[in-house]
């Protein structure tokens, strides 16, 4: 039996880049043979191979209101993963995401590994924020990127593998002997928030 | 018609009553008249004994007369009545008794010479009397004495008469056709009267061994043995014995003492309490009794069988209480004396015994069994014992000084000490209820002092060897101060907390009963001294200060006497407000006791119950027990009743609660069965978790409700509920063992589901009202920011909260006739996303964290629910449009205390959980908390400046 490893994935963004599109559509795509509660768009989890792991992506959105920044951290913390959205016809929505980059390099979880996602790729031609900006941003900053869109479906599934990938793989021994769940909570429990 | 036999039977009742009726007038009652006023002890005696042999006599005439009545009806009226119906045959044992009363009597003053010393007081009446005398006796001329005459004329007329009764009924026997009703009679009386005559021979043989034993006595012996009813069964000087290791140069068997001589010294020993044990060697015999062991050792075995089967049915007979008939070990089975007897006993001996008396059951010269023992200084007794000692339960009680003050043990015992639980409620009003080992307080236990002591106290915890000794908790009524913390040698040593009841908190080290070395103190005003203190916790030397504001001051404190607190100091108002973790929410003693070994003296009887495999007979001894209080158990004059819990229906019980255990191991039918069991002697894990609840209660209630313990409390109630699934791991075991299974692995994954899914939702019940003010008060001021916000959010209608929160327009229930009534928009306020609101209200209804998460749960369904009818179609709310939502459903659910249930709710919540629905369920809901607090939602911040009947 492969060793499922539950992984929190915290998204961040401005209201109306498409952060719930962006999940939706990767949870829906795939027929997930363990049907897992959700709450609305809010909270969702799809289960991917990884190497020779399952990958359980616990998906906690965020609001992504301005009155709700200061909410965050509580979202946040504990993530493995944090995939931060813009989109890609809006200048603001990326100065957004720096600012995003910016709080959780400094009051994130130590390690969390940072994928951005340019949505709305399928408007380019109404295109605010250039790739290569974008790509800059990105590398400056040791994050993933990827240009996506929801509606179209295109490079979701890339965008979550990426993730999976840069997870780094569990010690081969604790591997061994728990014979399968959760083994990828020690980020979670390390990140207990103090009041 | 009557046979010549039967005409016999008659005439011999006539002559026998004639001549009793001549003995009576012309001996007993002369000897009576002889000396009536007797001034001696002796002569009071005599009279005694001859007005009883009197007694007798008159008796055995009226019951002869009673006979010859019967026969002569039979004689002159055979018709009227059939042989059957005659006295001496239908009734032989009455007429017997008779017989033998008489024999008794007679033999009684046989002993103590009773006929010769009172015959001198008139011997010229005597002599006088000699020719009618002699006219009794049957045959032969007595020319003895006046008293040896006497003693034949009561003796021979009564003998005789028995051996005639024997033939005549013998040769009535013979007339008697085989078939005939009376034959069974008739060979019954046979029987009687044949054994009778025996029974006579061995009494007269007894009396005059026993009145010639007076004779070779000195007279010192003779006045203490000489007492009528002795009767010499057995004298060392016939079979001689040596005996060990007491030293006694003659050995007499009467049949109711032991007599070993030495010298002028008399050793009685009552053959009640004699106990006899033969040997290896065939020529010793072993004699055990209350105080002494000793053996006789013969010089042949054919010796020691005669001593052994003497002494053995003297026993029988005494513990009997009546001769043997006909003889001495004749006709009992089986001939050996019970080990187990029941009887009362004064111990002599100096020692722990001298002059107490023991009532109960003994087995092998030992109290043994149930019994009361009683010192004559009135300490008291009653239980169990084994071998010698007290063992098992027993109530004691010592008087005290003052008349009606007693110490009353209500203890297990071993080996005559307390040992395992107990209750002890002393004279001074002081009360313990605890563990005990080799008789002093050792394990956990609770101390009481008096209520009306000059400074009551009460402690919950460790004892070790009679004092107060690891992890204990103190309070001190009179100061209102609490401590919790390591004890050593009953003195505060160690890491400690000191709570007051002004809600100031103190941590540090304590030495020898006072704190030392440097501490912190954490005062109601949540300001902050670290330094070291006095033992009024007041800082003394250099010390750093804290204020809530962040302004510092550090520097040296002293204090004079009304001259408050002196220090010469820096003083900082730069730094920023302190971290709340390390100031107002900082929490004692989380490193100092690990919660592991806190309790480590309530788990390990448990434990230890366990481990002997739950004998049901054990569980009140390690478990613990109630009772009712000593001054009831005082007022009822024997204190021989105790109610407790009949331990003998525990094991039954014990052995069905196994059974039931093994019946419910199904997750949801085992939590049922924990939940109805309330067994009176219980599914014994009830009995440990209500020791937990009584120290939960002694550290976090009253005086220890400061939110400064909260994570102490929490860890513990976790701790609490790992134990009780070990514990019910640990029964489960045992039930299975006694069907030969055996009970497999769980993983750490399991072990940890079944604590949070199945024991906390349990166990939380029990601590809740502790833990939950315990967090209610660490969240207080954002309890209190939230109340606010709630209430300023009260104020807006349900369109302008919705407008306000920036929900969306178009999920707003508004208008829309496919709503339900709870959900349709009305112009009354607080009536949109009703069922929502309705649903979350309900988390407080339960203290179940899973419930309340399921109850959170199915709120964002009700959510979700309303705005798919608004809409039309199935909605999945991202998170954007569903917390503002929820925002306006936690202001209008108005919860009370919500930072309290939200932060019980996480640390009570299974770790598996972490990440999942569950945590974002609950994280959602602290980030609506979060926000309501935020100053906008507080102050009238409001959006715009609106009217508020612009609305209607």
């Amino acid at each position: 039996m492969m060793a499922i490893r539950e992984l929190k994935v915290c998204l961040l963004g401005d209201t109306g880049v498409g952060k719930s599109s962006i999940v939706c559509r990767f949870v829906q795509d795939h027929f997930d043979h363990n049907i897992s509660p959700t709450i609305g768009a809010s909270f969702m989890t799809k289960t991917v191979p990884c190497g020779n792991e399952l990958h359980k992506f616990l998906i906690w959105d965020t609001a992504g209101q301005e009155r709700f920044h200061s909410l965050a951290p509580m979202y946040y913390r504990g993530s493995a993963a944090a995939v931060i959205v813009y989109d890609i016809t809006k200048q603001d929505s990326f100065h957004t995401l720096k600012k995003w980059v910016k709080e959780l390099k400094e009051h994130g979880p130590e390690n969390i590994v940072m994928a951005i996602a340019g949505n709305k790729c399928d408007l380019s031609d109404i295109r605010e924020v250039p790739l290569k900006d974008a790509k800059e941003y990105a590398e400056s900053i040791g994050a993933l990127v990827v240009e996506t869109s929801a509606k179209n479906a295109i490079n979701i599934e890339e965008l979550f593998q990426g993730i999976s990938r840069q997870i780094p793989p569990l010690d081969p021994h604790e591997n061994g002997n728990s014979g399968g769940i959760k083994l990828g909570n020690q980020s979670l429990q390390a990140g207990r928030r103090c009041c | 018609m009557c046979s010549s036999e039967e005409t016999d039977l008659l005439r011999l009742e006539e002559v026998f009553s004639t001549t009793l009726a001549r003995t009576i007038s012309l001996i007993l009652q002369p000897l009576l008249l002889a000396d009536p006023e007797p001034s001696d002890p002796c002569g009071k005696e005599c009279l005694r004994l001859l007005q009883q042999l009197h007694e007798s006599a008159q008796r055995l005439w009226d019951v002869t007369e009673q006979s010859l009545l019967s026969l002569r009806q039979r004689l002159y009226h055979p018709p009227s009545m059939s042989l059957e119906a005659v006295l001496l045959l239908n009734n032989a044992d009455y007429v017997l008794q008779a017989h033998m009363e008489y024999i008794k009597s007679y033999t009684d003053c046989l002993v103590v010479q009773a006929f010769q010393k009172v015959s001198k007081k008139r011997s010229e009446f005597w002599r006088s009397q000699r020719k009618a005398l002699r006219q009794l006796l049957s045959s032969g001329s007595s020319e003895g004495s006046v008293g040896t005459t006497l003693c034949q004329a009561l003796r021979q007329p009564l003998a005789h008469h028995v051996q005639k009764y024997v033939l005549l009924l013998l040769s009535l026997r013979d007339t008697l056709d085989e078939h005939h009703p009376a034959q069974q009679l008739v060979m019954h009386a046979v029987t009687l009267f044949g054994n009778l005559q025996s029974f006579m021979q061995q009494a007269l043989d007894q009396a005059m061994a026993t009145q010639a034993l007076w004779h070779s006595l000195s007279s010192r012996l003779r006045d203490v043995l000489c007492t009528p009813t002795h009767r010499l069964l057995q004298d060392s000087q016939d079979i001689p014995v040596v005996v060990t290791p007491l030293r006694a140069e003659r050995v007499l068997l009467f049949d109711d003492t032991l007599v070993l001589l030495q010298g002028h010294n008399v050793h009685t020993f009552d053959l009640k309490l004699v106990w006899v044990d033969p040997s290896q060697d065939k020529c010793v015999l072993h004699i055990l009794t209350p105080e002494d062991e000793f053996s006789f050792c013969t010089r042949d075995p054919q010796g020691q069988v005669v001593w052994q089967w003497k002494v053995t049915q003297a026993v029988c007979q005494a513990l009997c209480g009546k001769k043997d008939f006909p003889v001495l070990g004749s006709g009992r089975e089986p001939s050996v004396p019970p080990e187990c007897r029941c009887l009362a006993y004064t111990f002599h001996r100096e020692g722990r015994l001298y002059q107490a008396t023991y009532d109960g059951e003994w087995s092998r010269a030992k109290p043994h069994g149930k019994g009361t023992l009683k010192w004559p200084d009135g300490r008291n007794h009653v239980g169990d014992f084994y071998q010698g000692l007290e063992h098992g339960f027993g109530i004691c009680l010592v008087p005290q000084a003052s008349e009606d003050k007693f110490d009353c043990y209500k203890c297990h015992w071993r080996e005559g000490r307390m040992c395992e639980y107990g209750i002890c409620e002393y004279g001074t009003d002081e009360v313990y209820k605890g563990y005990f080992q080799a008789g002093v307080r050792h394990g956990f236990g609770v101390l009481d002092s008096a209520p009306q002591a000059p400074q009551p106290f009460r402690y919950t915890g460790h004892w070790e060897r009679g004092q107060r000794s690891g992890y204990g908790i103190e309070e001190d009524r009179d100061r209102g101060e609490r401590y919790i913390g390591m004890w050593q040698a009953d003195q505060r040593h160690g890491p400690g907390i000191v709570v007051t009841q002004a809600g100031v908190c103190y941590q540090g080290t304590f030495q020898g009963d006072k704190m030392a070395g440097p501490g912190i103190l954490l005062c109601e005003d949540d300001s902050l001294y670290e330094g070291t203190f006095t033992r009024e916790l007041t800082l003394l030397g250099k010390g750093k200060v804290t204020f809530p504001n962040g302004f510092t001051l550090e520097g040296s404190f002293c204090s004079g006497t009304d001259k408050g607190l002196y220090t010469q100091g820096v003083l900082d108002t730069t730094a920023l407000p302190p971290n709340p973790s390390s100031t107002r929410k900082r929490q004692l003693g989380l490193g100092a006791f690990p919660v592991e070994s806190r309790w480590q003296g309530v788990y390990s009887p448990f434990r230890d119950f366990l481990r002997l495999g739950c004998p049901g007979e054990l569980q009140e001894a390690l478990l613990g027990f109630h009772v009712q209080s000593s001054r009831e158990l005082r007022k009822s004059q024997e204190y021989l009743c105790c109610e407790r819990s009949h331990p003998k229906d525990c094991v039954g019980s014990m052995e069905d609660i196994l059974k039931e255990l093994l019946q419910h191991r199904k997750p949801k039918a085992l939590q049922q069965y924990l939940r109805k069991v309330r067994h009176p002697c219980g599914l014994s894990w009830i009995q440990l978790l209500q020791t937990l609840m009584l120290t939960f209660q002694a550290t976090y209630s009253g005086i220890g409700a400061n939110k400064h313990l909260q994570a102490m409390a929490q860890e513990e109630v976790k701790q609490h509920a790992r134990e009780l699934w070990a514990a019910y791991r640990g029964l489960l075991k045992v039930a299975l063992l006694r069907q030969g299974q055996t009970l497999e692995e769980e993983s750490m994954e399991t072990r940890d589901l079944q604590v949070h899914g199945l024991l906390l939702p349990l166990l939380l019940p029990s601590f809740y009202s502790e833990l939950f003010t315990l967090y209610l008060l660490l969240h207080e001021r954002e309890d209190g920011l939230y109340s606010r916000g709630i209430a300023n959010l009260s104020l807006f209608p349900d369109t302008k909260l919705l407008e306000f929160l920036d929900v969306q327009k178009h999920l707003w229930p508004l208008k829309d006739l496919r709503l339900t009534s709870n959900q349709r928009y009305s112009l009354v306020r607080d009536k949109c996303f009703l069922s929502a609101t309705e649903c979350l209200q309900k988390i407080i209804t339960t203290v179940d964290p899973r419930e309340k998460l399921e109850v959170l749960e199915k709120t964002y369904g009700e959510i979700e629910a309303t705005v798919s009818r608004v809409l039309g179609r199935e909605y999945k709310l991202p998170m954007d449009d569903l917390l503002p939502l929820l925002i306006y459903v936690v202001s209008r659910a108005r919860i009370q205390h919500l930072g309290a249930e939200i932060h019980l709710i996480r640390d009570m919540m299974d770790p598996i959980h972490t990440g999942g629905l569950h945590d974002f369920l609950l994280t959602a809901l602290e980030s609506c908390y979060e926000h309501i607090q935020k100053e906008d939602m507080r102050l009238h911040h409001l959006p715009g400046h609106w009217d508020a009947r612009e609305l209607w």
